[in-house]
């Protein structure tokens, strides 16, 4: 081989694996459950085309709408854990004793994943004595025990909970490191000024850190709409009595892998990608707005 | 990068003169916050201790085990191969960190130091591929496990999919970036290889990103749930994640038991969190830059 040649496909050498790996895991996947959401397959028998029907069926399936209602609902996480993530990073950024070890207790539910957590949240949600039941009961703000995890009303906002509290370890880490970015005579601007501790933070922290609001609005937000994990752990694989934690990715897995209902799951594939695009775009623009 | 790498530090020392009322106030704050991040894993650990005459569940709650036992441990650790599990969960965490990373790399150098025809082309292919959920190809996924590479109920229908990541690939272009292209031609002159520079001259050079890339990609890899779920039949075969769900169903009847295995699944990555926690962090943060 000539040197040139040699040197004029060196990049490409480097790229071919990651870039095999994209093809066959990613690009293929995606081509592929596009072609799957207009058949009728359930893995037994080959794929039969069936034009729009799975799109149709989509339409009128009760289940469907509860689950996008309840996908776009869980949104609701994102402002919950920006105002907490911040408040924790503005209480973490102080130079007191002992800090780091603050830090490391708020970042546990980060890193312990979803079936340890989920545990740890049936037990303590539990409708026949467990703690939460308990403080309820004896501040006298129930009668009587709420069944928290059957209950239907009860289901997403437990797993809301459940997200928003193994997520603001992290998301204060991403504050902190704005938070430091912020130039300190800000702050003693404000002191001279008279601001009290509040008025700090709300006039000069918050709108200091947009940049970091908006990474992680755009990131929450994007795994908020294809959360499962936590549905699958408090429910038990049910996804909740009458389908109350139904979410898309949930009701994808239901259909797909529960009922085999291969083709169905794959239109429903599809119609989570086109919102998540539409989300994308929606976020680009923000961020290039955060940024501008 | 800079800016995260050293978030569990003290932080910067402000001017204020510590005044005794105040910082009392922001122990107080502190110390509530560490209440509702810990507690669950307190009660589940005092579950786990429990001897067969605590209560459980009860008005008032009961905290503290009466009879403090470790039965429970010794009885999950019978009844299931926790062990096989965690060495599980090892192995396919240690190769997927070590295909994906050196992957990840290969492809970075490229993309941030050479010119070439069809790079912004393959730089907004690879943008695009962050979008994608990865929960959308699991369909498709599970078909070309099961009909084609018929890695089925094998630990390697975990670790291929997930080698190619645009994140860690974004995350290791910039640290190579602010390697001085002086270095690189130095080595060029001195007849290294394209390969030869990219292990031995920028390699050591970018570390920390590497170390971040890598912790984060491990963490992902061992929580996950849903993809091995799909993929693991056989019982020896399991993950961490998906040992813990079949144990939990396996003793619906004692939440000790059930507590007691989610505490020794919990163990691992809290010593794996308290030795490496610098990285830990920075490798979860390190997006805000990447």
């Amino acid at each position: 081989m000539s040197n040139t040649l040699r040197s004029r496909l060196t990049p490409y050498l480097f790229l071919l694996p990651a870039l095999l790996f994209m093809a066959t895991f990613t690009l293929y996947p995606l081509v592929s459950v596009g072609y799957l959401s207009f058949t009728e397959y359930n893995i037994l028998r080959p794929a039969q085309p069936v034009g729009l029907a799975n799109y149709q069926r989509l339409i009128g399936d009760g289940v469907f709408w509860l689950s996008l209602r309840n996908s776009f609902t869980y949104l609701l996480v994102t402002p919950v854990i920006i105002v907490s993530a911040i408040t924790l990073a503005i209480i973490v950024n102080r130079p007191l004793l002992g800090i780091g070890v603050f830090r490391a207790l708020y970042y546990i539910p980060v890193i312990t994943g979803a079936v340890a957590v989920g545990i740890a949240w049936q037990f303590l949600f539990d409708g026949s004595g467990g703690p939460i039941n308990g403080m309820l009961l004896s501040a006298g703000m129930i009668e009587k025990p709420i069944i928290f995890l059957t209950e239907p009303a009860w289901t997403l906002p437990i797993a809301m909970m459940m997200t928003t509290w193994m997520g603001v370890g992290y998301y204060m880490v991403v504050f902190l490191a704005g938070l430091q970015s912020i130039p300190e005579d800000l702050y003693d601007a404000a002191r001279i000024d008279g601001c009290n501790e509040f008025q700090k933070h709300w006039h000069i922290s918050v709108p200091g850190l947009r940049p970091s609001i908006v990474f992680v609005a755009v990131i929450s937000s994007l795994s908020a709409l294809k959360v499962f994990d936590e549905i699958y752990v408090l429910t038990n694989g049910t996804g909740g009595i009458l389908n109350s934690g139904s979410t898309m990715v949930f009701y994808l897995w239901k259909q797909a892998f529960r009922l085999q209902n291969v083709g169905y799951a794959s239109a429903i594939a599809m119609v989570l990608l086109v919102i998540t695009l539409t989300f994308s775009i929606i976020n680009v623009r923000m961020l290039e707005r955060g940024e501008g | 990068m800079s800016t995260v790498a050293e978030p569990m530090s003290t932080g910067r020392i402000r001017s204020v003169r510590p005044a005794w009322t105040r910082n009392l106030f922001w122990y107080g704050l502190l110390l509530l916050a560490s209440i509702v991040t810990v507690l669950p894993f307190l009660w589940l650990l005092m579950t786990a201790l429990k001897g067969p005459s605590d209560a459980v569940f009860g008005f008032p709650p009961q905290f503290l085990p009466r009879e403090p036992t470790l039965a429970n441990f010794t009885r999950v650790w019978n009844q299931l191969p926790i062990w096989r599990f965690f060495v599980n969960s090892l192995f396919v965490a240690a190769l997927t960190v070590t295909l994906n990373v050196t992957v990840s790399s290969l492809a970075a150098y490229p993309l941030a130091k050479m010119n070439f025809p069809g790079r912004e082309v393959i730089f907004y292919l690879l943008l695009a591929t962050l979008i994608v959920p990865a929960e959308l190809t699991f369909i498709p996924g599970y078909i070309l496990a099961v009909q084609v590479f018929q890695y089925y109920d094998t630990l390697w229908a975990l670790i291929f999919p997930s080698v190619f990541s645009a994140f860690n690939i974004f995350l290791l272009r910039q640290a190579y970036k602010t390697v001085p292209n002086d270095l690189i031609d130095a080595a060029r002159i001195d007849g290294a290889n394209e390969l030869r520079i990219w292990w031995s001259v920028l390699t050591p050079t970018i570390r920390p990103s590497l170390a971040t890339a890598a912790v984060f990609t491990a963490v992902t890899s061992w929580n996950a749930l849903l993809w091995p779920s799909l993929m693991l039949r056989t019982r020896e075969l399991y993950t961490l994640p998906v040992g813990l769900m079949a144990l939990r169903g396996m003793f619906t009847a004692d939440f000790r038991l059930i507590a007691a295995g989610a505490v020794m699944v919990i163990i691992p990555i809290l010593i794996a969190f308290i030795f490496a926690q610098r990285y830990f962090v920075a490798g979860l943060s390190g997006a805000v830059k990447g």
